[in-house]
């Protein structure tokens, strides 16, 4: 990729692998999202041109264990835990988010087998149907350890309807009656049109939110229901999206003065929300966004200069990786969707399921 | 029993230790736990198989939240013990005070809150808490955390939702203006305290002129914010829009045109509008932020440009 000096790229591939490797103690707080660890380095070698399907081929077995079943009722459920840290008897521990990081996981490592023989598509649409809130038509990411109903301590936001929506996707609802099949989508859509925000994104309560923004476009376009946005808001959004790309240019240099969370260097990057810092993960957001709601982004967006804020300023050169931003160490998050960002640039990325496009066409995804 | 967590108190509890499943050549990601990780989990996931719900179980829970905070199981199993302590006969039996505990639960909260900030599981732990389990529940009590929070990290966007949510759910509006304006005070680009605003104005019994005023005073204050810029639109979007207002505003705008993008981006708005149909004067707005005011965004403007000039 010639995106990255040959150096650069060698230490990116490094700092990934040691994310797969033995981790210190210090790492004790990501036990129970194992997975996500593993999609994030995995996504992003994948991203870099490693062939991970070779590289990693001895450790399907480990990701496959993590796919469990339970029974509630008389019903099968199945989905992936996070790690074997969950896998406690008689107890439900699956979660959304892991479910959808174990799939997406052995998609990158063209894991036909467990698709065609291990996986049961019904159980996993059922345990995605049982985290649907039957009040508003949103979706928690867990159920209950003991009886199997939405988890009352969970929080239910665009999130879990997006992660719910791409795992029906990936195991083959295309059309609304096939969604329909397993959730509500009524409810659901119009759940997700409730968090649209009369200044443009989406965003709970009202103020909009990049990474939300991006939840809820994907979650719309592959309910083939982006057109229930209308056309004033549609402008909107994609107004307030690219306003998230900070500038050190005309008028807006004048912030320095006095805007605490404004920095002339950020100039290129997209922040999250308004009057924030940029950060390299709301680049992908932003960019994932505006790429679905209007596929001629680039014409409205100068992209080159994202890519100048990553490689200069959040990625880092000394250890490989990317940093959130200039002031924090890299971290195997900001890495994954700084990487995946300039994949997304160069349009080698699938921005809806956020894995590269080659992969997802193994699975015509 | 004390509320303490003391490791003697689980002598007797048959631990479902974790487990590298005898394929460690093959394991990704393999954390070397440290020996109170080991025990805790093992000791949690026990107690969490049996489903044992009493006050030893609790104290290991906050163990077990403080080590994994986003061991999602541990809190859904925190809470049902909690409910099942709150039963009467358990009451009685256990010789506690059903607000005693709760209490004691919220303080637990809080401490927690105040050292993981960005934790997703506390505010919607706390909801259930006070939806389903804490009947007397009050604002007041609230209050205390959500301004420690802000106060520490003034735009964190977890906080403000909660916010809303209490407003939402104690129905109760009338403390926001205060509240809003007192960050407001300390940062005006505060974007959260300014949506807060906008958001809670139906529900406040407000002076529409005099919001306008607070408004445009704050404008004038910093001419280039984006925040505020928003919350004037919002505010001329929460009105059936008289003419006299939209022209006030245009002349209030103009002031601004030569030193804010965000002053352009509304003249341009306002000029858009049916009644006003000035599409040229928006044209100018728009070329003068493409090319001077806000060059990033060039292809945008002209973009607009393109739109205003085909219709």
């Amino acid at each position: 990729m010639s995106t990255f000096t040959e150096l650069n790229l060698q230490k990116h591939i490094r700092f990934l692998k040691r994310h797969l490797s033995l981790l210190p103690a210090s790492h004790q707080h990501f036990d129970v999202n194992l997975l996500a660890i593993v999609f994030y380095a995995l996504e992003s070698l994948s991203a870099l041109g490693q062939d991970i399907e070779t590289a990693y081929c001895d450790n399907l077995k480990w990701i496959r264990n993590n796919y469990v079943s339970e029974t509630i009722g008389d019903e099968k459920i199945s989905g992936f835990v996070g790690g074997q840290t969950l896998n406690i008897p008689d107890t439900i521990t699956l979660s959304l988010p892991n479910t959808l990081f174990g799939l997406l996981t052995l998609i990158l490592l063209n894991d036909k087998e467990f698709f065609d023989k291990i996986v049961d598509i019904e159980s996993i649409c059922r345990f995605v149907s049982s985290c649907q809130l039957k009040e508003n038509g949103a979706f928690v990411s867990v159920l209950d350890y003991k009886s199997g109903s939405p988890s009352v301590v969970d929080s239910h936001d665009l999130r879990f309807s997006y992660i719910a929506v791409t795992i029906l996707y990936i195991l083959g609802c295309r059309k609304e009656e096939d969604f329909a099949k397993y959730i509500d989508v009524r409810s659901l859509v119009s759940y997700i049109m409730s968090q649209s925000c009369s200044s443009g994104g989406f965003g709970a309560y009202g103020e909009p939110h990049a990474g939300y923004t991006s939840c809820a476009v994907s979650a719309l376009k592959l309910l083939n229901k982006l057109d229930l946005i209308q056309k004033s808001q549609k402008e909107r959004t994609i107004d307030w999206l690219l306003e998230r790309q900070v500038s050190n240019e005309g008028f807006m240099g004048v912030q320095d003065i006095s805007n605490e969370c404004y920095d002339e260097e950020d100039h290129g990057g997209f922040q999250g929300r308004e009057n924030k810092y940029a950060d390299t993960c709301y680049a992908f957001w932003c960019l994932n966004s505006l790429s679905i709601l209007e596929p001629n982004y680039k014409k409205l967006c100068n992209t080159e200069l994202v890519k100048k804020y990553l490689l200069d300023r959040t990625q880092d050169v000394l250890t490989g990786g990317f940093m959130k931003n200039d002031e924090e160490d890299a971290d195997l998050y900001h890495t994954c969707l700084g990487i995946t960002t300039l994949k997304l640039i160069e349009g080698e990325c699938n921005g809806l399921l956020c894995i590269p496009s080659h992969a997802a066409r193994k699975f015509n995804l | 029993m004390s509320f303490q967590f003391n490791i003697k108190d689980y002598d007797d509890v048959a631990v479902v230790p974790l487990t590298h499943d005898g394929e460690e050549d093959n394991e990704l990601c393999r954390i070397m736990y440290s020996e109170e990780y080991k025990q805790v989990m093992s000791l949690v996931r026990a107690l969490i198989k049996e489903n044992e719900l009493s006050v030893r179980a609790l104290s290991l829970t906050s163990k077990a939240i403080e080590l994994s905070p986003a061991f999602y199981t541990v809190w859904n199993y925190r809470y049902r013990i909690l409910e099942h302590l709150l039963q009467e006969e358990t009451l009685l039996q256990n010789g506690h005070d059903a607000s005693y505990l709760l209490n004691k639960e919220l303080d637990w909260l809080d401490e927690f809150t105040l050292n993981n900030p960005k934790n997703y599981q506390i505010w919607s732990y706390r909801q259930a808490l006070l939806t389903h389990l804490h009947l007397h529940a009050t604002f007041t009590r609230e209050q205390p955390i959500m301004e420690l929070m802000i106060d520490d990290d003034s735009k964190n966007y977890h906080v403000w939702s909660y916010r809303k949510w209490c407003c939402s759910h104690f129905r109760t509006y009338g403390h926001e203006l205060t509240f809003t304006e007192k960050y407001i005070e300390r940062d005006v680009y505060n974007n959260s305290a300014w949506n807060h605003r906008l958001s809670v104005l139906k529900q406040c019994d407000i002076d529409f002129d005099q919001e306008l005023q607070y408004a445009k005073g704050k404008i004038e204050y910093v001419p280039q914010n984006i925040s505020t810029w928003t919350y004037l639109r919002g505010l001329l979007e929460s009105q059936e829009t008289p003419k006299v207002l939209v022209d006030e505003l245009l002349t209030f705008t103009t002031k601004f045109l030569d030193e804010s993008s965000y002053a352009l981006e509304f003249f341009a708005y306002l000029n858009s509008l049916p009644e006003v149909n000035e599409p040229q004067k928006a044209i100018e707005a728009y070329t003068t932020l493409a090319t001077k005011a806000d060059p990033i965004r060039k292809n945008l403007w002209d973009h607009k440009i393109q739109l205003l000039q085909k219709s």
